[in-house]
């Protein structure tokens, strides 16, 4: 299934891309995808499926869009 | 005492005279500094109902006991006066050379009252003070106005200054220094300029006392090396505020259309992506190594310093979405000297009253130029409609009619910062409850509550976050004056900033000490509104009621149809007041007051409104 990862601030340049579609097998979970990117497991981040926050466990979907964002305290 | 050097610096601008004061230990523990100093100075000195752009107001520049100590991110100063634009309790911290200064001159505070007879700017040299003419640059924007400072004093100068904006008393005028540093939004350079004075320059050549020199110089430039790795390592200021811009489009909290849309396809044209690929330059405070502030060129080709908020409210919120023209208008908000936030939402709310009959004229969302003439005509107030803008989104609001205050972005008379809460309820409930209008500053709670919790629940749990969060962020940052950044962004530990506070004062506090000086301030803070508005209540509380109308829910996206609840909104109220010890009016009630030492103070408040 196809997956769209969204990277967002200084994880844009950890993984050396901003957007990018993913080929995922049908029972991956967000911590699995996180593998795919290259995100210290431990660094704090958000995660959100559809703009909604997912945990790690949580299955994904085809055509799902994650987006992976560091915790921010705003501006 | 260590730590505190004591001293009060007060000028009469009026009587072009200053003396030295200075204040006890227990005013010292107290109120630690920063707002804590401030709050207490104007609750005392003040007479309730004063005109706060009269003579009687006081503009205040308040540091703390670490305050221009090498330690992270301490080159900040709380400037604060009564509000002219919410009309109670008002404040901002500003990044300046002034700290370092003002205290190296001997002072943790400077008080300035009156009105000059004609445009002035105060030289302050250690124990001298000069009352000098600023005719010259009375009338310029502040990059001028500073450039003219340095050419006369140096870089090395401490330099608080204003712009037009400033000058004509545009009730969201901000004080500027180092050429990007912006603070006060509630309208403290309207204060500087209601009082004539069109900049503060500071240069002091003392040693600031503190208990334990060795120790906190080893500890304090150790861990501004070590809060450098940390952001290199973790790359946060590669876009530093600006990768909320791009969060806040994902999960349908970026302001866009004066906050009627929370999403927007072309928002990635002014991410954070494209701001660091523009890149000229980047600039921080004092004592900062993390530095926030990124410069790309503007679409006059001028150098302007970008944040997060900037770009939502002039750019995403305004529908505008080429950079340099958002660049634009954040360069002439930087010259004029006043709050690009504000400002961001005056426009929309003109643009959106336009569009909804509320008024006439000829403003559109998606129309840079015509928003920098409309910024010129509101900083010189010029016109009818330049004078209105000046006054803000609410005073506009209430000229309008038609319903239209229910869209003026506003709390307490004070624009929002760039977070669209249409279905965020606890950060709703952090700019409803921000005691001077709606700030970010005091608590931001967005992330925690997407994360941690359900997004539509109104559990105490995110009140108490909101609680939690001003303790840290309103409070500690604020008193003892120091920049969040390390803590919030990088992880920084809360307990060194207990460590560089013991070190400079030889006291033993941990951070519950620092808790409880945060809540007195906060319920001060109540009280000072409770005495300046007769029949405070709860609805002051809220925050703008169009994030409660069905009718303003997405239509599409991760929040499609969810809107606001204003009885549900009404128990996250409670919680909040109940956490805080504060009646259902939203005022501390007595057994809180004592039990945080403002017995006196209550007394005070009850000539007002009776306490429960």
């Amino acid at each position: 299934m196809k997956i769209t990862i969204k990277l967002i601030g200084p994880f844009i340049y950890a993984a050396g891309f901003s957007e990018k579609e993913f080929e995922a097998p049908r029972s991956a979970t967000v911590e699995s995808l996180l593998g795919l990117v290259g995100i210290e497991r431990d660094r704090p981040k958000i995660v959100t499926r559809n703009g909604k926050a997912v945990g790690p466990l949580d299955e994904l979907q085809d055509g799902d869009r994650v987006v992976i964002s560091p915790l921010y305290s705003g501006g | 005492m260590y730590g505190w050097t004591g001293n009060i610096l007060r000028i009469d601008l009026t009587t072009k005279t200053y003396k030295k004061e200075s204040f006890s230990e227990e005013f010292a523990k107290k109120w630690v500094g920063g707002r804590g100093f401030a709050l207490k100075i104007l609750w005392d000195e003040l007479k309730p109902g004063i005109d706060p752009l009269g003579p009687e107001n006081k503009f205040i520049v308040a540091l703390g006991p670490i305050a221009g100590i090498p330690a992270p991110n301490t080159g900040k100063a709380v400037v604060a006066a009564k509000s002219p634009i919410t009309g109670g309790y008002g404040d901002g911290n500003i990044g300046t050379r002034v700290t370092e200064h003002l205290r190296k001159a001997g002072y943790d505070v400077l008080i300035v009252e009156g009105k000059a007879s004609s445009p002035t700017y105060i030289y302050i040299e250690d124990d001298k003070v000069d009352f000098l003419p600023a005719d010259e640059v009375w009338g310029k924007g502040t990059y001028a106005t500073n450039d003219w400072i340095y050419a006369k004093y140096g870089k090395g100068v401490g330099v608080l200054n204003i712009g037009q904006g400033g000058e004509n008393m545009v009730l969201y005028a901000v004080v500027r220094s180092l050429e990007g540093r912006a603070g006060g939004r509630p309208g403290m350079g309207a204060v500087m300029g209601s009082k004539k004075l069109k900049a503060i320059v500071v240069k002091g050549t003392k040693i600031i006392p503190v208990a334990d020199p060795g120790q906190m110089k080893a500890i304090g430039t150790g861990d501004l090396k070590k809060v450098g790795a940390i952001d290199k390592q973790t790359g946060w200021s590669i876009q530093s505020t600006n990768g909320v811009l791009a969060w806040c489009n994902e999960v349908a909290a970026l302001p866009v259309r004066n906050f009627r849309k929370t999403q927007h396809p072309d928002a990635w044209k002014i991410d954070g992506e494209r701001l660091n690929a523009a890149r000229i330059a980047t600039y921080g405070c004092p004592n900062c190594t993390m530095r926030c502030g990124i410069t790309i060129h503007d679409h006059e080709g001028r150098e302007s310093e970008l944040d997060y908020e900037n770009i939502g409210l002039l750019g995403a919120n305004l529908e505008i979405f080429d950079l340099d023209q958002v660049a634009s208008l954040n360069y002439l908000c930087d010259d004029y000297g006043i709050d690009t936030m504000s400002a961001g939402c005056v426009l929309s709310f003109y643009a959106d009253a336009i569009e909804h009959g509320a008024t006439t004229g000829d403003f559109k969302f998606g129309d840079p130029e015509r928003a920098k003439e409309l910024l010129g005509r509101a900083a010189r107030r010029e016109g009818e409609l330049g004078n209105l803008m000046a006054d803000g989104s609410l005073r506009m609001a209430r000229r309008f009619g038609h319903g239209s205050e229910a869209y003026a972005m506003q709390v307490k008379g004070l624009e929002v910062a760039a977070y669209n809460c249409k279905f965020i309820p606890g950060m709703a409930l952090a700019f409803g409850t921000s005691p001077i209008g709606a700030h970010h500053k005091e608590a931001w709670v967005i992330t925690f509550e997407l994360k941690q919790t359900a997004r539509e629940s109104n559990g105490r749990e995110k009140a108490a976050k909101v609680v939690e969060l001003q303790r840290i962020r309103g409070g500690l940052f604020e008193y003892i004056v120091s920049c969040r950044f390390p803590w919030i962004e990088l992880g920084w530990d809360l307990k060194n900033y207990a460590v560089y506070f013991n070190k400079a004062t030889g006291l033993d506090w941990t951070l519950d000490d620092f808790w409880k000086v945060g809540d007195r301030i906060y319920a001060l803070m109540k009280f000072f509104w409770a005495r300046e508005i007769p029949g405070w209540d709860r609805t002051r509380d809220y925050p703008p009621m169009v994030w409660f109308d069905p009718a303003n829910a997405d239509k599409e996206g991760p929040i499609a149809g969810k809107i606001l609840e204003l009885d549900k909104y009404n128990e996250l109220l409670d919680h909040f007041y109940d956490i805080r010890g504060w009646d259902k009016r939203g005022i501390p009630t007595k057994k809180t007051a004592e039990s945080l030492g403002l017995d006196k103070e209550a007394g005070e408040v009850q000539k007002y409104t009776r306490l429960e």
